[in-house]
């Protein structure tokens, strides 16, 4: 069967959609929702949805959807909080497609922090009660960006189990779809003055195709978990920096993944420029590559500015501040300018179509 | 006066600026009774249901970078939502300057 591939890249002003048969030549199609900003757009590949988290200031933050692939756009009813709550919907940070097994549900993650369910395909959302029922909410604190779900990761053979990551808030996790969670934040291997992982997450994915396999992106580190295990496992030593945002895991391999490290306080590339670090052996040991890249170049990649697609020769994107895309078909090895004079990319969705 | 003339002055008429056309379907133009400009928003949102969670949080609260004038005057100094209306005024409803 022929695949074809479509990258959804939210920007600071708008969505714009690249596709291409061969992923050599890509046409760009965009902006849709500008002057708004476009904190993180997906595609559902159950029934070829698309969603944008569209957080503008003009109306208010809202989530809009599309069942023709982009040509027309739909508005959800919008996340609400209960009446009498002290918070107000400000915007989404992350819209996630349910699992195989649950067609029509669609998660998403918000500022405020909080989960909220979808069981019409994105056109109204439902809070997730037993999550905001946690005592230890009122730990959560915002990080620089705000305080934000971001990351829903649901396990590959069971939908009923996920994690969710606050920033900052930690690691929370469900074995019965959502009805309870238990904090999950303990370590292995890391900083030895705390048990748990720092509890500003950035990104934590959960592998597509193998049961129990995550990868997950923190503030100053990176940490494995495989199947059967209880805790995060240390694996950050070999980047030549803790900090970062963008991180992707293959599809087809559970020991192999990608992320971009980043001054931790600058927030952009190190000295001799940007680069994408892999590991294939689950985060013991990270490799640098950077052919193709502008060489000296301080980018900077967010945290959902990252992302692979689904064919066999797996593709691996990534976009950055100054509005460029790359592409890798070489699982990373090399890079290759695909799109720029974008505005300032905050998130890359790659979509196999089929 | 001609009938033409009465009828223009009755009512409100709301008209819709940048945004907030788009958030209504492409409406430039709402005719409307009202006395107050709560009751205009209403009565606004009555006839687009698309703009009330455009317009309003979920606590009821206007949306921030929402601009309202009634004919040259700022709302905000009317009173905001207690602005009073009467026949033949013009609400308008104006994306406020923000952004960059």
């Amino acid at each position: 069967m022929t695949k074809s591939a479509m990258l959804l890249v939210g920007t600071k002003k708008g969505l714009y959609t690249m596709r291409s048969s061969d992923r050599k030549k890509w046409t760009v199609d965009g902006p849709h929702a500008a002057p708004a900003p476009i904190h993180h757009a997906s595609f559902d590949p159950r029934e070829q949805s698309m969603y944008a988290a569209i957080n503008s200031t003009w109306g208010g933050s809202r989530i809009e959807y599309s069942r023709d692939l982009g040509k027309t756009w739909l508005t959800s009813k919008n996340p609400a909080f209960p009446e009498g709550s002290d918070r107000t919907f400000y915007q989404t940070w992350h819209i996630e497609p349910g699992h195989a097994k649950t067609p029509n549900v669609v998660w998403a993650g918000t500022e405020p922090a909080a989960l909220w369910k979808s069981e019409d395909r994105g056109e109204t959302w439902t809070l997730n009660q037993a999550l905001d029922d946690q005592p230890s909410r009122k730990e959560w604190v915002p990080g620089f960006g705000g305080m934000g779900l971001h990351s829903i990761a649901i396990d590959a053979a069971d939908p009923n189990t996920m994690q969710v990551g606050i920033s900052v808030g930690g690691v929370y996790t469900t074995t019965d779809g959502g009805k309870s969670w238990a904090r999950d934040n303990a370590q292995t291997g890391g900083p030895e003055d705390r048990p748990d992982v720092f509890g500003c997450i950035h990104k934590l994915l959960a592998h597509p195709n193998v049961s129990g396999v995550r990868f997950m992106r923190v503030h100053l580190e990176v940490y494995w978990r495989d199947p059967g295990e209880t805790t995060w496992t240390y694996r950050t030593t070999g980047l030549p920096t803790k900090f970062g945002f963008a991180a992707a895991i293959h599809p087809h391999d559970a020991k192999t993944a990608w992320c971009i490290p980043l001054h931790d306080m600058k927030r952009t590339a190190i000295e001799p420029g940007i680069a994408v670090f892999k590991t294939t052996d689950r985060g013991a040991t990270w490799t640098r590559h950077a052919a193709g890249l502008p060489q000296g170049a301080a980018l900077e990649s967010l945290r959902e500015g990252m992302d692979n697609d689904d064919f066999d020769d797996v593709g691996v994107y990534f976009g950055t501040a100054n509005g460029d895309v790359y592409s890798s078909l070489d699982e990373g090895k090399s890079w290759e300018r695909i799109a720029q004079y974008l505005p300032y990319v905050v998130s890359v969705h790659a979509a196999t179509l089929q | 006066m001609s009938s033409d003339v009465v009828a223009r002055q009755k009512g409100v008429k709301v008209l819709l600026h940048g945004a907030w056309r788009q958030f209504a379907g492409g409406a430039k133009e709402v005719a409307l009774e009202a006395t107050t400009l709560r009751e205009a928003l209403e009565g606004l949102t009555e006839r687009y249901p698309s703009l009330k969670e455009r317009l309003r949080d979920e606590h009821g609260k206007l949306r921030p970078h929402l601009a309202l004038f009634v004919n040259d005057e700022d709302a905000r100094l009317l009173g905001w939502e207690d602005a009073a209306l009467k026949d033949g005024d013009i609400l308008h409803v104006i994306p406020a300057l923000s952004g960059g």
